[in-house]
């Protein structure tokens, strides 16, 4: 009887976030019927759902969708592979670290869109352009975090280890490891949502699928209500990766090594 | 002992030579077109020619003009409504799946809908900034004003001041390095978006002098341009908001954390 | 913890969700798409694609892929194509947004 009555409170819960979301449906639904807004500033609720279902059923949002989710995902990894070890290396050193962390923080501040022109200009209007602007995005932010990771991590603990006799490797694995994680997964959040955003960008000027060619090739048409469908998938997309994925790893890093902030 | 000193104080200058090195040697074997790769030299030359034309300049005052409006729009509203939610907890928490959710779309998402309703241009670029800085903002904002602890609202309620004055003297420094914490990465956001939005919509600006570069298939225009976002980034977070929040936050001895997702 | 794991799992299924959603759904229904007189596998065929929507320059662009485009066949929703191997009718069939495939001249 109480594990049924937990589990209607869940239920309620999620219920209770739909809310916001009903109400602001309803206004933009007040405004657009009120006001008379045109049909090529704003489109009604009802519009973009059978926009949404239109896409679905015609085969179009899945292929644009998962576009956009390997790119995310191929950048995610390569980045992830990359960085790390390039991290770990750079902040293991005191001279590489001191030598780097301005390096980094100058390209930090230029963002991946910066350089998109630019690789137009080498690799074309490809997949190949997309993915080095995201990995870059990503993996400036992991390099980075690793190596604050890595620097945070007490002399001691390494110093105690070694002196009971522990191998390089091990200590690799026992302190450095556990002792970055948590700047690591952090800052590979942080990189997400920077690279999500670059890679709508690029999408929208490579215009080789994914879901930002599918909001800006939209517009040439006129097509708002696409362009909403586009925008919402775009943004529950974005929640999904972060909160049911990217978020619980971080809370389950923190929870068990959140020892050592930064 | 004083050779290591020198060498620790020049190490940050390696990695920019060994790119140097590394690209002028790549030039001199592969010789690529210069729309391409251009040389080092060219390159230089490229940014001599932008700082006397007066097309950098206009281009940098467009630039700074739209994220100054934008952040600046972004940052008030952002305020305002972050107190008011923050010192509201039914209202913070029936709006934040609305705000989580146009955070995950914030920037350059907006830009096929908006370009419908601004046109290219300043407008755009400041809509879309404001877009960024302000869930930022808010967010940070509300974690702000909801972490100040009741005790020290309540310790100034009893000596007689009312809401306004608590507000002012308790809660706003209180949340401080929260709010300015947002800021700063509302700020770092925020020219990420300009940038992004110039490439696509607007006739003046860095984002568009790189755009045309690309036109023109000039790589040294793209590079140098590229190189002058960067430095007026990190200019911008180390002159403008590094000494605040060190005269801020340290003086308070506080510390905050980024909440700019 | 717990928490933590069931998020990534629904996260995990919605992903995959997006990505293989489509590919299942058509090779699902696929059985009743392609007509009886295509099922004998030999050379490459001339087909009509029948679709219950007017298509898109993408719909265009990704039959083009299976043959080589040949114009309508009296309808703008049906659309002919030359030289189809048996590998790429069997793909036409796991289309989901593809209604049927019949025979063609």
């Amino acid at each position: 009887m109480r594990r049924r009555l937990r589990s209607f409170g869940g239920l309620l819960r999620n219920v209770r976030v739909l809310l916001p979301f009903i109400v602001l449906i309803a206004i933009w639904w007040g405004i657009k019927s009120g006001f008379g807004v045109s049909d090529r500033l704003l489109v009604a609720p009802p519009a973009v759902w059978s926009s949404f279902v239109t896409l679905v059923s015609h085969g179009i949002l899945a292929e644009y969708a998962s576009t956009s989710l390997q790119l995310i995902g191929i950048a995610a990894l390569v980045s992830f592979a990359a960085g790390v070890p390039i991290g770990f290396a750079v902040g293991a050193n005191r001279y590489a670290a001191r030598s780097l962390e301005g390096f980094l923080r100058f390209f930090q501040g230029i963002s991946g869109i910066a350089w998109l022109p630019l690789a137009i200009l080498w690799f074309g209007f490809t997949h190949t352009t997309t993915l080095a602007i995201v990995i870059y995005t990503l993996i400036v932010p992991i390099i980075f975090n690793t190596m604050v990771g890595v620097r945070a991590i007490p002399e001691n603990y390494v110093l105690a280890l070694r002196s009971l006799g522990a191998s390089r490797l091990r200590i690799v694995r026992d302190v450095y490891l556990p002792g970055a994680l948590p700047s690591i997964v952090v800052g590979t959040r942080l990189g997400m949502g920077y690279g999500w955003r670059a890679l709508i960008a690029s999408e929208m000027l490579v215009r080789q699928g994914g879901l930002g060619d599918l909001i800006f090739g939209a517009r040439t048409f006129n097509q708002i209500d696409r362009i909403m469908v586009g925008m919402i998938v775009i943004g529950c997309l974005y929640i999904v990766v972060d909160r049911l994925l990217v978020q619980p790893v971080e809370t389950m890093t923190l929870a068990r090594w959140g020892v050592l902030r930064r | 002992m004083k050779a290591e000193r020198i060498i620790w104080r020049l190490l940050p200058l390696v990695p920019a030579m060994i790119v140097l090195a590394t690209w002028s040697v790549y030039w001199a074997i592969a010789q690529p077109p210069p729309s391409v790769m251009p040389s080092v030299a060219a390159v230089i030359r490229t940014f001599g020619e932008l700082v006397m034309g007066d097309r950098l300049g206009n281009d940098i005052v467009a630039s700074m003009a739209r994220l100054l409006g934008g952040v600046a729009f972004g940052v008030v509203t952002g305020m305002i409504a972050g107190f008011v939610a923050g010192l509201n907890k039914p209202i913070a928490e029936f709006v934040n799946p609305l705000v989580v959710f146009f955070n995950a779309i914030s920037g350059i998402v907006w830009l096929p809908l908006v370009i419908g309703w601004l046109g290219i241009g300043s407008p755009l670029a400041i809509f879309l900034i404001w877009n960024t800085v302000f869930f930022i903002v808010y967010q940070n904002t509300v974690l702000g004003v909801q972490l100040v602890p009741e005790v020290l609202e309540h310790g100034i309620r009893t000596l007689g001041a009312n809401r306004w004055e608590t507000v002012w003297s308790v809660t706003l420094p209180g949340a401080l390095p929260y709010i300015l914490s947002g800021i700063r990465s509302g700020l770092g956001f925020g020219w990420r978006a300009l940038i992004a939005a110039e490439l696509v919509g607007a006739t003046t600006g860095l984002g568009q002098l790189i755009f045309s570069g690309s036109e023109y298939h000039r790589a040294d225009i793209i590079i140098c341009g590229c190189l002058i976002i960067g430095a007026i980034a990190t200019a911008m977070d180390r002159c403008l908001l590094l000494p605040i929040e060190r005269r801020t936050v340290q003086r308070w001895g506080l510390v905050a954390p980024d909440r700019s997702r | 913890m717990h928490i933590a794991r069931i998020r990534m799992l629904i996260g995990a299924l919605l992903i995959a969700l997006v990505l293989f959603g489509q590919d299942v759904a058509g090779m699902a229904t696929s059985s009743g798409r392609l007509d009886p007189a295509l099922s004998h596998a030999d050379g490459p065929k001339t087909v009509i694609v029948v679709l219950n929507f007017t298509p898109e320059r993408f719909h265009n662009e990704r039959l083009a892929r299976y043959g080589v485009f040949a114009g309508r066949d009296k309808a703008v929703n049906r659309i002919r194509l030359r030289q189809v191997t048996p590998e790429n009718l069997a793909r036409l069939g796991k289309l989901v947004w593809v209604a049927r495939v019949e025979p063609g001249r």
